[in-house]
């Protein structure tokens, strides 16, 4: 919690006779993450890959091109497979496999391009449906020219004053007139001339084909429906491959992958001729596990070496380390930046505010259980992996969403308790006053209480601001000193505490327009702690850091938010409900006053109004408050920057050893 | 000439009820309107980075949201102008 786990730097060295040993021991444990070996000397170069691994990857290249021509997908595996039966089937189940597929797909290939050539002949002779003549009488004269296309209307008086000597035809085709000319070769010139300045002329070419165009189209839909009764016969059959073997492809890609993965690792090894080293990093608490299976595996051969010497922080991997329920909210973390080592790993404080601001913007009691049961299906149906994490991160927000719908007591933007709203009594959905809980009376209204609410976000911010710059100030302790720390956020803590400070002694004269106390005490304290935060500040960071003074007010206003979120989303229910209850459902306070079907409106209006705001509800608080934890809150302490521990190893899912 | 003594002091209230709110609502418009200038820019950038990378959605949409403080500034000062005043 708080801090990324303890490293450990290990160095293992040993003869190249155990170096597979060594890699698969560290494989299986899948604990240490490599440090690459960059650095070329003279008696170490970085290693060459095992033997097997350019056998290993063509295997893997055509595995994942069959994969992908199947359409296979990563499930849940339904038992694993031993490895070595794997390895002894992968050979000629691979080559078999391609056979059938690529056979499969090229043939598949080749009637669709059939198809599709057939089905262009089809759209070429349709048109010739609208001239009585047979498709070949188009063709194979000598002395006579033949246009063929779609025309206007008055064509043949065109037509006939430049001559008499030609024949003829028109008909329609899909409402517009298609046309065929004949005329001797001579006039070629002329016609041709006439065509061009005829601006409704477009050209149809006339396919090479015998016979009347309804025989031959009828030929063609024959041909084209016994391709299309193939390609289904191929793609069902390739279904049938797909079925059988998806459990083996999904499981020799997985074999292979940690095949390939073993035979590549030399490449971030040093290596002389005949011995190697690895450096790399190892959680403190796993390493007697790397200690004794080397051992074991090695029989004592493989040396091995903990590096107590301080290491640059940028080189340590980090694995974060938290609670099962904060766990999730790593995954907030990692999409900013990853922490240094020796920072503060937030994801335990995000696992509060983050889900207090987001309930406090959604605060409605409805809301909240249906995003709790989205969050939940979504849970389910993603077990691991972002979604999930996502997934519990709105869960838990959900709930804490119902709690305070009920503090608000709202339920879809209906009041749960009787209220008073600016003299006017509210009725709630259970009829009764609200309980009063530890001396707080209960539903605290929204719309009626803005100024309370207000007041208290911008405390939220304050409060939060100030934990960001507390982990600020311990952060530069350890990386730099106590001096620096307070140079840099100790001024800043001053400068929140005494502005605060004063503008609430401020505030209150400017509203009551009185003159200001200014030999209040508590004033003056404020005031002396502000300047002499901004002496420190300025002392430590120049003159120009007073141009930053500003941003921490925005930062503390920015805050409000969590109001103003909260009062559209509540403002948006109370409309659609005061729009379809009012107008349609019961108008003029009467139950169906306006007939069933102003009501069945009033339905439909409530319906995709609320799940346009649930919709928003989700989206808005959800980045609003992630934005005050990374704007806000992160910039006052988390610099980021670390490299995130991969160990070296695989999770295995579809084999096993 | 009006009579100074003549004008309705309700009159007047509500007058200055209605110049509080025509304020309150310039508030959030024009504020509405800098944000959205604000999230033009980021979210024409964040849509054509998520072209190249689809990875980059979920950055993109926060980046987008930056510029609704500025909305929400404009808000506050609504809210202050409707309740407090």
């Amino acid at each position: 919690m708080l801090k990324p786990t303890k490293m450990t730097r290990v160095v293992i060295a040993g003869s190249k006779d155990i170096m597979e040993t060594t890699i698969s021991t560290l494989h299986r444990l899948n604990a240490l993450h490599i440090t690459d070996y960059t650095e070329e000397m003279k008696e170490f170069k970085i290693g060459r890959p095992l033997k097997p691994a350019s056998k290993f990857s063509e295997y893997l290249l055509s595995l994942r091109a069959i994969s992908n021509q199947l359409g296979v997908t990563g499930k849940e595996p339904v038992s694993k497979k031993s490895a070595k039966e794997l390895a002894a089937q992968f050979d000629e189940k691979i080559t078999k496999l391609q056979k059938e597929v690529s056979s499969r797909f090229e043939e598949l290939r080749s009637i669709e391009f059939k198809i599709k050539e057939k089905e262009d002949i089809i759209s070429s002779v349709k048109p010739f449906f609208g001239l009585p003549l047979s498709m070949d009488s188009y063709h194979g004269y000598d002395t006579l020219k033949v246009y063929t296309g779609y025309i206007g209307n008055n064509f043949e008086e065109k037509l006939s004053k430049i001559t008499k000597n030609y024949e003829l035809f028109t008909g329609e085709y899909e409402k517009r007139k298609i046309f065929a000319l004949f005329v001797p070769k001579a006039l070629e010139g002329d016609i041709q001339k006439l065509l061009q300045e005829e601006y409704t002329y477009v050209e149809l070419k006339v396919p090479h084909l015998k016979g009347n165009p309804p025989v031959i189209l009828d030929e063609l839909t024959k041909e084209v429906s016994a391709l299309k009764e193939k390609q289904a016969a191929i793609k069902s059959e390739l279904e049938n491959i797909k079925n059988e073997y998806s459990e083996f492809v999904l499981a020799a890609d997985e074999y292979l992958s940690a095949e390939t993965q073993k035979a590549e690792a030399p490449l971030k090894f040093a290596t002389s001729p005949n011995a190697f080293i690895i450096d790399g990093w190892v959680p403190s608490r796993r390493f007697g596990e790397i200690e004794s299976g080397l051992a074991e595996s090695t029989r004592g051969l493989a040396y091995l070496a903990r590096i107590e010497e301080e290491a640059k922080e940028e080189e340590i991997p980090i694995e974060l380390e938290n609670p099962a329920l904060a766990k999730p909210f790593e995954l907030l973390i990692d999409t900013f930046a990853t922490p240094k080592y020796k920072e503060i790993d937030p994801a335990s404080v995000i696992f509060i505010t983050f889900p207090l601001f987001y309930a406090i913007m959604l605060g409605d009691v409805g809301y909240g259980i249906i995003v709790a049961a989205m969050a939940m299906v979504i849970k389910n149906k993603f077990k691991t992996g972002g979604l999930n994490a996502l997934a519990l991160i709105l869960f838990l927000s959900a709930i804490l969403s119902i709690l305070f719908g009920f503090i608000f007591g709202e339920f879809f933007g209906f009041p749960i308790f009787n209220v008073e709203v600016k003299g006017e009594m509210e009725h709630g959905i259970l009829g009764i006053a609200g309980p009063v809980i530890a001396g707080m009376h209960l539903p605290i209204h929204r719309f009626g209480e803005v100024q309370v609410l207000l007041l208290m976000t911008l405390f939220i911010g304050i409060f939060h601001i100030f934990l960001g710059l507390i982990i600020g100030f311990r952060n530069i302790t350890v990386e730099h000193g106590l001096k620096h720390a307070v140079y840099e956020k100790g001024s800043w803590m001053m400068i929140l505490v005494g502005g605060v400070t004063v503008i609430a002694k401020l505030m209150p004269s400017l509203m009551s327009r009185t003159p200001l106390q200014t030999g209040d005490p508590v004033f003056i304290i404020g005031m002396g702690l502000a300047l002499i935060g901004m002496v420190l500040l300025i002392k430590g960071e120049g003159f120009i850091s007073i141009l930053e003074l500003p941003t921490l007010l925005s930062n503390v206003l920015s805050y409000s938010r969590i109001l103003a979120i909260g009062l559209s989303s509540a403002g948006i229910a109370l409309a659609v409900n005061t729009m379809s209850m009012n107008l349609f459902i019961r108008p003029g306070g009467v139950l169906l006053g306006g007939g069933i079907g102003l009501a069945l409106v009033g339905v439909v209006i409530l319906f995709i109004g609320h799940l346009i705001n649930l919709l928003l509800g989700i989206l808005g608080p959800g980045l609003h408050s992630l934005r005050l934890q990374y704007v806000e809150f992160f910039t006052k302490f988390y610099e980021g920057g670390g490299k995130k521990y991969a160990p070296f190893g695989y999770n295995k899912k579809y084999t096993e050893e | 000439m009006v009579d100074a003594s003549v004008v309705d002091p309700a009159l007047v209230a509500a007058n200055a009820k209605g110049m509080i709110a025509i304020g309150a609502g310039i508030a959030v418009g024009l504020a509405g309107i800098g944000a959205a200038l604000g999230e033009q820019a980021i979210g024409a950038a964040a849509v054509g980075a998520m072209a190249e990378d689809e990875k980059f959605f979920g950055k993109g949409l926060l980046m987008t949201v930056i510029p609704e403080s500025i909305a929400i500034f404009g808000l506050v000062v609504a809210l202050i102008l409707l309740f407090v005043f």
